[in-house]
């Protein structure tokens, strides 16, 4: 991925580290995503169950087995419950976009993750009145599993949707170099220099396996051909996913997966600087894989130890576990100081 | 891996690729099974023509270091351990430093040696 094209309306001058952080850039957007639009969509649940109220049995099917409905209750029981699941969604997904969206995937995922629950509980009780409607019975309702597996589906196409809509974040270039602390290496003038490394989880591959194996015991013994597909699919995406590339270039930073994307990247322009660290993942980070810290660290975490930190505009920090860091911070360091003496 | 290439420099940039390659393998850096990158990325990282990767790759693949698989990218193949050889070469780059013969002649009684 090439660096953005300079923006001159999107860029501000940002002198890093001395300067206090930017605000949580998008906050209104955030806002409008993560709780007006599940707030409106708790209105259209009230309103069409109002509305279907007298078609409705008294006391309704809201919990099935394979064989039929065994829980009922009231319609305005399953709204409530349905209005309440939307906000706790919306509260959450609000919060971490508002407070630790610094970074654009953050709060792509807060808006997707809002939006998407939100379709999905509002559709999914929606789909479950509807299916209802006319019954003078509960018990007679028919099969529920399209209900929710639809409900599922529109939240996952509508909550990506959300998460697309959502801008990235404003170029931010920094013309100051990398402070003179930060680790560097010597460059010869014009020559052209590249990084890259596999970074991967050895656990991770040993859950694929385990999860494979489950997977197969449970298909033996239920005679479910349905699990085939994720027996193949879960263990490949998993070691897709845990294991990436780094590249350290003259476009700056770009963490992918093995699979091609997600992808992340800091461009050279908006390095601060980049140092090696030593990450204890459930201490700081509360586990593996891609996570968010309180003080607004993103990290891509695989596993304990060395690990990149790259200081970025917006008071951004990204970080990365992978072998022979203080390579890759150098080399960092060294091209964005290259860069911005010209 | 760290790979440095000199566009000014006289030797084709395919060399200066397949050269940093061969010297990271021989050095046990890169150990066999490793990976390189996706061809098509490491060009973009330098900024390089592709063809000239593919030609560093193809190069190391019929010395038999790498293996180049379709879907699988580019793979250090095992080969036999050459810190020996390393050892060799440092002793005998030391030996040229204190004698004060320059490099060129040293190239050149090696290649004479190999022939």
């Amino acid at each position: 991925m090439t660096a953005l094209p300079a923006r001159p309306d999107m860029t501000t001058p940002d002198g890093g580290s001395a300067e206090p952080p930017a605000p949580v850039p998008h906050r209104v957007l955030t806002a409008l995503l993560t709780l007006a639009v599940p707030a409106a969509l708790a209105l259209v649940v009230v309103a069409v169950a109002a509305a279907w109220a007298d078609d409705l049995p008294d006391l309704v099917a809201v919990h099935f087995r394979p064989e039929g409905p065994d829980g009922f209750g009231t319609v305005s029981s399953l709204v409530g419950w349905t209005v309440g699941g939307i906000a706790l969604a919306a509260l959450v997904s609000w919060a971490l976009g508002t407070f630790l969206g610094r970074t654009g995937m953050i709060r792509r995922i807060a808006a997707g993750l809002g939006v998407g629950m939100s379709v999905f509980l509002g559709g999914g009780s929606l789909g479950l009145l509807a299916i209802q409607r006319g019954l003078s019975d509960p018990s007679l309702v028919g099969d529920v599993d399209p209900i929710i597996t639809a409900a599922m589906l529109a939240g996952v196409a509508v909550g990506a949707l959300a998460a697309w809509a959502v801008p990235p974040d404003p170029y931010r270039v920094t013309t100051r170099p990398p402070p003179a602390d930060a680790p560097s290496l010597p460059l010869a003038p014009g020559e052209r220099i590249a990084w890259v490394r596999t970074a991967g989880s050895h656990a991770a591959l040993g859950i694929a396996v385990g999860v494979a194996a489950l997977l197969l015991v449970l298909a033996l013994a239920l005679r479910t051909a349905s699990l085939v597909a994720p027996l193949v699919l879960v263990p490949v995406l998993v070691v897709a996913l845990t294991q990436v590339v780094v590249t350290v270039d003259v476009r700056g930073l770009t963490v992918r997966s093995r699979l091609g994307g997600p992808r992340l990247s800091v461009p050279l322009d908006e390095v601060v600087r980049a140092d090696v660290t030593v990450v204890a993942p459930l201490r700081e980070f509360g586990g593996w894989g891609y996570r968010t810290t309180l003080d607004g660290r993103v990290g891509v975490v695989l596993r304990a130890g060395e690990a990149l930190e790259v200081e970025r505009t917006g008071g951004r920090r990204l970080v990365v576990t992978v072998d022979d860091a203080g390579t890759a911070a150098a080399l960092l360091n060294a091209l964005a100081a290259r860069s911005r003496i010209a | 891996m760290l790979l440095r290439i000199d566009p000014a420099s006289t030797e084709p940039l395919f060399a200066q690729i397949g050269g940093q390659v061969r010297a990271l393998i021989a050095r046990g850096q890169l150990p066999a099974g490793s990976r390189l990158p996706p061809a098509r990325e490491l060009a973009t990282s330098l900024d390089v023509n592709l063809h000239t990767v593919l030609r560093a790759y193809q190069d190391l693949r019929d010395e038999g270091l790498l293996e180049l698989r379709r879907g699988r990218g580019a793979v250090v193949a095992a080969t036999r351990d050459r810190t020996e050889l390393q050892a060799a070469i440092d002793s005998l780059v030391r030996t040229a430093h204190s004698l004060g013969v320059p490099p060129a002649t040293t190239i050149s009684l090696v290649k004479e040696a190999l022939r």
